[in-house]
């Protein structure tokens, strides 16, 4: 019994819902990435290795430049580049797109390791100091709130930020003409582009997006939540991202909901001297929550129609 | 569009000329490896240098003993090559496995478990055991994968990988403070017992000097056969069996193989486990022939994932896997050498192998060959062209498709 009585009193304390909140917009970000890219038609596995990548030239900027906002704008640029080269392989040559996800992932892993050798000659990055990461920011007034001042109003200013995204993607992916053309393009490119929309545009414009969001998410975990670069630091956040993805069944606020779950998890893991379990239970949870849902047991979880498959104009 | 006349080569000819990919895609990586290690201030020579030494014994300037330097590349090549033939099969029915680090890891649990439990037992026991162990466990770890392909077309993909970071968390848990950890704190299992263990194929004597190292530091097993055997196998099921030729069929037209009365889900969920097998039985050699025991060197193992890249390059063929196997097994031993000697960090050859990746996923080659007068190949596409390239396709297809 007091395994489940230690969670019920955990749960009910702010800051476990604050973690919760933080987590869950670590993996929010690339899982938003991966839904633009996949319903724009080109399947994502890379999410792990864009944050990678831009975890580390995050840091890497923010020590030499002093600067927390340039360093974020390099992650971002670091993101969408890595994101390109995904772009290019699996739209202008047609690679199998699983084959250069993967590809992506080990090119960061090994990449960045390789240039810690490079840039610091010894196995360590050094620390950002305090002043030079991503702010804290209390709502005044709003953070005066009981509970729920604490947990959404005294965050982190990529909460917020990636909160706004996560609105405007759901707008834009469903309310404008824009968002039309990409569905459309993932679904049913031929039509798209009987209809004139540049299918290779969109689909450019998607996956370097998913980049840029994964940069986000990479600065935020190297210069926000955590003050350095240690290899393979990302530690399957990526791959969660995408299971969050699927699990919210290809839509913005779904793969939220799937963050939050996991990120719940995340923040248990993190108090687990307080419950009595062990943690890498609540691990394994993302990973067997999403093979529960592909499982079929909570409803179907169905891609979009040309998610994968190259676009070759003229074809049938 | 009239296509223009290819002359007929030799046989002998045109077999060679398919290993343009591989071989363009290897040496494309390289040199594209090069300008990165030209740019970021080190001389590529040296580097490749050492790997070279590293790999294969050839051209060492630091003393490196050639003979351990090979040994050390074939403890490599052992589990590449089954887990690659893991990855090769279900490409041949259109799936794609990324789940061969998931099944090595079920496989290598399994056979620690029963090789600790059971220790006492006698090897002619223990060891086929535990190698069984491994390879029922594998097969079930791709199993859950192939049967929720077969039923509600769960996409493999996600799938496995998600049966990927479930089987490293369950590794955590059993020797970080779990059941199987020897000491608290030590991340490390109990060893197996000695029957269980694979024995090397030098004997382990300190005192026998082998090309002037005590036979000991050499640590080439048994593994090198199971290994090879397992290629053939692989070879035989695919081109020999009436299974194979299912598997195969499947992964041209799900369609036709349907109404020529083959059971697509019945051939999806068995290529799986066999797949899940081969993969298992790597874990479980890796366990009784090099490690005897789990520790957290397991936590970030990427053979599975090397695996894809093994297969990939050796185009799904026993003996491209084979070959590939040995250039990636001497990347890896090389990549110490290379740190040790140039101080250019291992990872290198991650960042080559992604390069390779790349180059075969885009048919870099191929575009070449295209716009290089005088190399343009046939009209119709390459035969090693991975199958899997259309099976998230038909993932995506409803799930009335496999019934």
């Amino acid at each position: 019994m007091t395994p489940v009585f230690d969670i019920l009193k955990l749960l009910l304390t702010a800051h476990l819902w604050q973690a919760t909140l933080t987590w869950a917009v670590l993996l929010l970000l690339p899982a938003l990435g991966g839904v633009i890219s996949e319903r724009s038609g080109v399947v994502n596995i890379a999410m792990e290795g864009m944050m990678l990548i831009a975890a580390f030239f995050g840091v890497t900027a923010d020590i030499f430049w002093h600067n927390v906002w340039l360093a974020t704008g390099v992650a971002m640029l670091a993101g969408a580049l890595l994101a390109s080269v995904h772009a290019v392989v699996s739209i202008r040559f047609r690679a199998d797109q699983i084959v250069s996800g993967i590809a992506i992932n080990i090119f960061a892993a090994g990449l960045t390791v390789f240039l810690i050798g490079r840039f610091y000659g010894v196995q360590d990055v050094g620390h950002v100091s305090q002043a030079q990461l991503l702010p804290n920011v209390d709502f005044p007034l709003l953070d005066k709130i009981p509970f729920l001042g604490q947990v959404v109003f005294q965050q982190n200013v990529m909460v917020y930020v990636a909160l706004v995204i996560l609105v405007l993607t759901h707008v834009v992916l469903f309310r404008t003409r824009l968002g039309l053309r990409i569905r459309a393009v993932g679904e049913q490119p031929q039509a798209a582009d009987t209809a004139g929309i540049n299918v290779y545009l969109i689909r450019y414009g998607a996956v370097i997006t998913s980049g840029l969001l994964c940069g986000i998410a990479g600065a935020f975990l190297a210069i926000g939540v955590s003050n350095t670069f240690t290899p393979n630091m990302t530690d399957g956040r990526g791959y969660i991202a995408l299971a969050a993805m699927i699990f919210g069944k290809w839509t913005p606020f779904g793969a939220f909901i799937a963050c939050l779950i996991f990120g719940l998890g995340q923040a248990i893991y993190d108090n687990n001297s307080i419950i009595h379990i062990s943690p890498y239970f609540l691990s394994m949870l993302p990973y067997l929550l999403t093979l529960v849902v592909l499982a079929g047991l909570v409803g179907r979880a169905t891609p979009p129609a040309n998610d994968g498959v190259p676009y070759v104009p003229g074809s049938e | 569009m009239a296509r223009p006349r290819t002359p007929r080569l030799p046989p002998a000819i045109r077999r060679l000329r398919g290993l343009g990919m591989p071989l363009g895609s290897v040496l494309l990586a390289f040199a594209i490896g090069g300008a990165i290690l030209a740019v970021t201030g080190d001389n590529p020579l040296t580097a490749y240098g050492a790997l070279v030494c590293g790999g294969f014994g050839i051209g060492c300037t630091f003393g490196e003993n050639p003979a351990l330097q090979i040994s050390n590349t074939i403890v490599f090549f052992i589990p590449l090559v089954t887990t690659g033939v893991a990855v090769a099969l279900p490409f041949r029915a259109g799936l794609f496995n990324i789940g061969a680090e998931g099944q090595l890891l079920a496989g290598s649990i399994a056979c620690a478990t029963i090789g600790i439990k059971l220790g006492s037992l006698p090897t002619p026991i223990l060891l086929p055991l535990v190698l069984l162990g491994g390879m029922v466990a594998g097969a079930l770890w791709a199993g859950v994968a192939g049967v929720l392909k077969a039923t509600v077309g769960a996409h493999e993909v996600v799938t496995t990988i998600m049966m990927n970071y479930v089987a490293q968390w369950f590794l955590r848990y059993l020797i970080v403070g779990g059941p199987l950890e020897l000491r608290p704190g030590t991340s490390k299992s109990f060893p197996i017992g000695h029957g269980a263990e694979l024995a090397t194929l030098l004997p382990a004597s300190n005192s026998m000097i082998i090309f002037g190292l005590p036979a000991s530091v050499y640590r080439v097993h048994a593994g090198l056969l199971i290994a090879l055997v397992a290629a053939a196998v692989f070879a035989f099921l695919l081109w020999r069996t009436s299974l194979g030729y299912e598997i195969r069929a499947v992964g041209q037209s799900q369609k036709a193989t349907r109404y020529a009365g083959v059971s697509v889900p019945r051939t999806v969920i068995v290529t799986m486990l066999i797949a899940g097998a081969f993969s298992g039985l790597a874990g479980a050699v890796q366990i009784a022939g090099v490690d005897h025991n789990l520790t957290d060197k397991y936590f970030s193992d990427t053979t599975g994932f090397d695996a894809i890249a093994v297969a990939l390059l050796g185009l799904g063929s026993a003996v491209g896997i084979v070959l590939a196997a040995l250039l990636f097994g001497a990347l890896h031993s090389g990549g110490s050498v290379m740190q040790a000697d140039a101080g250019i960090s291992s990872n290198l050859v991650l960042v080559l192998q992604a390069l390779i990746l790349f180059s075969i996923a885009a048919n870099f080659i191929g575009h070449i060959a295209d716009v290089v007068p005088g190399l343009r190949k046939r009209e119709a596409p390459p035969p090693n062209a991975p199958p899997a390239a259309g099976s998230l396709a038909e993932a995506a297809a409803p799930p009335a498709e496999l019934a």
